[in-house]
This record gives structure tokens, sequence and C-alpha cells, in this order.
């Protein structure tokens, strides 16, 4: 939240409230098996569901109010028809899936909101941005032809998902744009893998609205990922996903990952000043870095792979 | 039947783990199957000091240990979730023919959904799993 106050809008910022996400749209991305379970987890104390993931008394009640968050921004979006939802809540969600908690994430808050657009019809982009591939939203919406999810990561690199070939299911063939790039990419990278691989897709799709998994840790001083990328490169990429948004009111972006506080506050304040239209301090655009090829590489990967599983459709 | 040349077994440094490593181990040792020793690495693993390899001591000494060639013993660091990172060793070009397991990782809690890498292995391998049952340290 330092972030956001480094904004100085104060007049412009309208904070709604983080309820508690119901039941029935958490059960749109989760089995009921697996809230009951962590329901009853928590209620039971918590304790450690893996290296990395740790519940308390309380996480799952912290959870639904992290997914509920993003409902009523959702929902705030669409009564004012203007404006970008920014969904700062802890715990993440990008690693949930279905029926597991991961990578810090019991409930996965994007999936939720997405669901939730689908569910009304609507066409949803999902961009994302954090370091680390989302896992959990990609098997949602693997086989979903209202969901297009595109990820820019690095690669290799936890959770070990997230390679080029991975296109979606049968339903939903080349709805699922991976875009994984080497140790050390730079900004240049990551807007030639978007503009060469992913906005074709894009374009085609036509999303009504955009959902961005927007965490900070592809920045180069995050300690746990090795992007090279600089609070310069997150503004244009919010410049970017705001190219992809139809109509005004239709863009939120929810935090993931992002483990240096510095870095995590200063790229808060580049992203919502690049789309509020607020002048803040930037670090330059960073290029020059590794991945080149690997762009070039994904783009053949992916074209090949969709290709291979139209051919098997077309075959049964 | 294929004849079992490539095991790999799941470690991270619990007493299961080293209870499924040893069975391993001894299973390899007369037969001159390869042992492909799995780490899951977690998010935060990353966070590891650079230049610090295995943290959990030598598993080759461990499986010399139950009689069998260290030569054999391979130490691979897989990102990802303990299932999954087993799971993708059956395909090229790890190809294992066997996957080993202790009951329960370190980290994981008593319920039976959260966390249960070997009641979901077995759901979803393609090939044998042997879960070694838990012994009293």
């Amino acid at each position: 939240m330092d972030g956001v106050r480094d904004l100085h809008l104060e007049d412009a910022i309208t904070y709604v409230g983080s309820p508690e996400a119901e039941l029935e749209a958490l059960a749109r991305v989760h089995t009921t098996k697996y809230l009951d379970e962590l329901e009853d987890f928590c209620r039971q104390g918590g304790g450690d569901i893996d290296p990395d993931t740790y519940a308390r008394s309380d996480s799952f009640t912290a959870a639904r109010r992290a997914a509920g968050a993003g409902l009523e921004a959702i929902r705030a979006l669409e009564r004012q028809g203007e404006g970008v939802a920014f969904v700062p809540v802890r715990p993440p969600g990008h690693h949930a899936e279905t029926d597991r908690a991961m990578g810090f994430c019991l409930l996965n808050n994007v999936a939720v909101s997405a669901a939730a657009l689908a569910a009304k019809g609507q066409r949803v982009l999902i961009v994302d941005w954090d370091v680390h591939h989302g896992n959990g939203t990609q098997s949602i919406f693997w086989d979903d032809p209202r969901v297009l999810y595109v990820s820019m990561h690095q690669w290799p690199l936890f959770p070990g998902t997230g390679k080029a070939q991975e296109v979606g299911g049968p339903n939903a063939v080349g709805l699922t744009v991976n875009l994984p790039l080497p140790a050390g990419a730079t900004g240049d990278v990551v807007r030639r893998a978007f503009e060469q691989v992913a906005h074709p897709v894009i374009d085609g799709f036509a999303p009504d609205w955009v959902l961005v998994s927007c965490g900070f840790d592809a920045h180069r001083a995050d300690p746990l990922g090795e992007l090279a990328l600089s609070t310069g490169d997150f503004a244009q990429l919010a410049r970017l996903v705001r190219s992809f948004v139809s109509c005004p009111g239709r863009l939120a972006l929810f935090l993931e990952g992002g483990y240096s506080t510095r870095a995590l506050r200063s790229s808060t304040t580049a992203v919502l000043g690049t789309l509020l239209g607020v002048d803040v301090g930037l670090e330059p655009p960073t290029s020059g870095g590794p991945g080149q090829q690997a762009v070039a590489s994904t783009e053949s990967a992916r074209r090949l792979a969709v290709a291979g599983l139209e051919e098997a459709r077309c075959q049964r | 039947m294929k004849a079992i040349d490539k095991v790999a077994v799941g470690f991270d440094g619990s007493h299961d783990s080293r209870a499924a490593l040893l069975w391993a181990a001894r299973l390899a040792a007369p037969t001159g199957a390869t042992l492909k020793v799995v780490h899951a690495v977690g998010l935060l693993e990353h966070a590891r000091p650079s230049g610090q390899e295995n943290p959990y001591g030598d598993v080759r000494a461990l499986a010399a240990g139950a009689g069998m060639d260290p030569s054999g013993v391979e130490w691979l660091e897989v990102d990802g979730n303990p299932c999954s990172a087993l799971l993708r060793m059956i395909s090229a070009p790890h190809s294992v023919d066997l996957i080993v397991v202790g009951t329960r990782g370190a980290g994981a809690h008593s319920g039976s959904l959260l966390g249960s890498t070997s009641l979901e292995l077995v759901e979803h391998s393609s090939i044998p799993v042997v879960v070694v049952p838990r012994q009293e340290p």
C-alpha cells in the first residue's frame, strides 16, 4: 500500500471492501472437497501445507477475503464503468490449483474473478507477469474457451510448468500462451515476446475484460527471481495491458509475488502511476539481456504444438 | 514385463524419504539399476545461497551404505511440487521405470488431501509406484 500512497492521489482513489468470497464463487475454480479440507485444516490451527505454504487458524478467512476483494473490485468497476482496479491482497493466488495449495497460495484470486466474469458470458484475458509461471491459473482454465491465459515467466524456475508447448486443452487449443524467458532477460525481450507471440492471439480473442496477475518479482532487485526488469519496464507492461482493453473500466490488477519490499513499492507506483496518468520517477527500461532466441523458439514451438492438436482434433 | 533399469526416488531430507532411498538402493544394488534421486525445489528454496548444492548431505554415500555403486546415483533438483516433479520423471529424457517414495514428506500435515504426495502419485502415475512404509526413527 506504500506504493499506492506514493502516488499522492487520495482524491482519485476509491477504496472498496474485501468481503469473504461466496463459496459458490470459489467452487467455480476449486473442488468443494478441497475447500472443506482447507477450512477444516485452518480451523484445527493450520500448519505447514508444503515447505513454502503455511496456514494459520485464520488463513481460510483471509484467503476468502483476498478472493472476495477481487470480486468486489470487479463489481465496483461494473458499477462505475471506468477506472482501474488494483487488488493488493495476501495470500496471493496464481499457484493455487483446483485442489491444491502451493507456492504461498491458498485460493486462486484471479481465477475466481475470471470465472465469475466468464459465468456472465464475458471473455476474459488473464495476463500473468509474475516471474513464476501461474500453474494454478493455467490448469484451471486449460480447457476453457472463455478465458485466454498469457504468462511471461522465467524458465526454468518454480513451479516447473509453463513451457511454450503448453497451449491449452482440446476445447481451448491455443488459448494458453506461455512466454518462458531465460534468467537475465530484460524488458526489450519481454516486449518482443508479447508483441511477436501473444499479441496476435489476444487480438483474435478480443477480450471483454483484462485481469493481470501482477507480480513484481521479475524486478531485477527481487531475491527469488532472476529476470532483470526495472520499474520503467513495468510501466511499459502496464501500457501494454491497457491497450488490450476494449472499453473503460475493464482492467483489474491482482497482486501476486514480489519479495523485495523496495522494488514492490516502486513497481506498484510505476504501474498505477502509468495507468492513472501520473508522472512518477521511473528507472529506465532495460535492454540487452539474453532471450531473443528464446522468443523465436517459443514462437515455433507453440505453432507446432497448436498445429498438432488441431490436426488431432480434425482426425477425431 | 519391462526390466527395471531406472528408478526415481523422491527425496526431501525427511526420515521417510531416507527410508525410501535406502529401499530403492537395496533394490538397485543387485540389478545394476540406476537411481535418480529427485528433490522437488520449492519457491523459497531459490533463495538458497548460490553455490550451495544438495543441502541434505551425500545421498550417494547413503545409497552406497545399502550396497549400491554410488556412480549409479544421480541427484536431480526439479522445480515444482513433489508429485509433479516425480511424474515428470516418467517421460523422456529420464524415462524411469519405477517411482519410490516415503509415506510422508517434510512439511506435509496429517490430513488426507493436502500434501499427500504418495496418494496423488499412485492416482496419477502411469508406471508402478512403491510407497515405503513409515519406520520408527
